[in-house]
């Protein structure tokens, strides 16, 4: 029944390959995104942008081919919906790199930003595996459980970077919407991948 | 996978004078189980104060908490690890050891603590990921 409804034919096999590669390519936009944080180089992070625009290009294959008929029609809105969620993660780290270019970070804030970056890499890599273990038919719950304790730990930091935040004296109004942005949008990341991998849950589910 | 990989950098300090009650408060305002109790001088070593030590030798024997000091129920001195041992090595520790958590040091400092839950959730992404390796 797996096989049969969600691997398909050849334009499902071509479907699940793009979506294995937007995933790769959201990989590789959190990797040059820490990347570039630790080594503070901001020309690395402006590739970030070109890695959302590959990724964009990607989204609309998949969108294609599903509007052409790819899957059956009751998998098709969760499969987009996951999609989506997928591109959304690309926004939301192209703005925190977009932010980063003006972005001052102190010694306190840094390492916490740092480790986000980290753990939002992990997760990403997760969910990969989440992904691919779908396809393989392997049970999803203990990948998706390890996607949750990634984010409760994001979670956690995010606490005290809002903490630190508002300790901070702010001089200018830029300064401070700037750093606001960014963090908000570091820490916004690890929601959409736990989206993400409740959608590939509701997937796996529905094809039960 | 190795301690660091999964141990909590944030760690709350309490002064060895401190009343359990202050303890009391901290705990349950950064919503944590056990606080680090500062040296009291040069010669002191690091102690812990858990949430297991309020319950049993405080509450549990009817003590009043306001006039109980932090030092008079803190555990000395700390089990501590290397920043790179292993989980397993830290699991048979806690358990010979009956702990529920240990402290990462560096030739002195504390940089860390990783709790039992650490453990259970640090061991499972392991799982994950040798898993799709292997």
């Amino acid at each position: 029944m797996l096989k049969k409804s969600f691997f398909g034919g050849k334009i499902e096999q071509e479907v699940i390959e793009k979506m294995k590669r937007h995933i790769e390519f959201l990989c590789s936009a959190f990797e040059t995104f820490k990347t570039a944080m630790v080594n503070q180089d901001k020309e690395l992070m402006s590739s970030v942008s070109d890695l959302e625009r590959e990724g964009d290009i990607v989204r609309r294959e998949i969108a294609s081919s599903i509007y052409e008929g790819a899957f059956l029609p009751f998998l098709r809105p969760n499969i987009c919906k996951f999609v989506e969620i997928v591109d959304d993660a690309f926004d939301v780290v192209e703005d925190a790199a977009l932010e980063y270019t003006d972005v001052e970070l102190d010694d306190k804030i840094k390492d916490d930003c740092a480790k986000i970056a980290d753990m939002n890499l992990k997760m990403c890599e997760m969910l990969l595996i989440a992904f691919e273990s779908l396809l393989s038919g392997e049970d999803l719950r203990e990948k998706t459980l390890a996607i949750r304790i990634y984010e409760k730990k994001i979670d956690e930091i995010k606490f005290d970077l809002i903490k630190k935040l508002r300790a901070k004296e702010v001089k200018r109004f830029w300064e401070g919407k700037i750093l606001s942005d960014f963090i908000f949008y570091l820490t916004n990341i690890s929601d959409l991948i736990e989206d993400a991998s409740d959608y590939l849950q509701i997937i796996n589910v529905s094809l039960r | 996978m190795e301690v660091e990989e999964i141990m909590v950098k944030k760690i709350e300090y309490i002064e060895p004078g401190a009343t359990v009650y202050d303890a009391i408060e901290k705990m349950i305002d950064k919503r944590i189980r056990s606080l680090l109790v500062k040296l009291k001088d040069k010669k002191d070593v690091y102690g812990v104060i858990t949430v297991r030590d309020i319950v049993f030798k405080v509450i549990g024997k009817d003590l009043d908490p306001n006039k109980v000091k932090v030092e008079e129920i803190a555990s000395k001195p700390l089990v501590c690890v290397d920043k790179d041992m292993s989980i397993e090595h830290v699991i048979k520790l806690m358990e010979k050891s009956n702990i529920a958590r240990v402290f990462v040091s560096e030739e002195g400092e504390i940089l860390g603590v990783v709790a039992l839950l650490d453990v259970m959730a640090g061991s499972l992404i392991k799982r994950v990921r040798e898993g799709w390796i292997a």
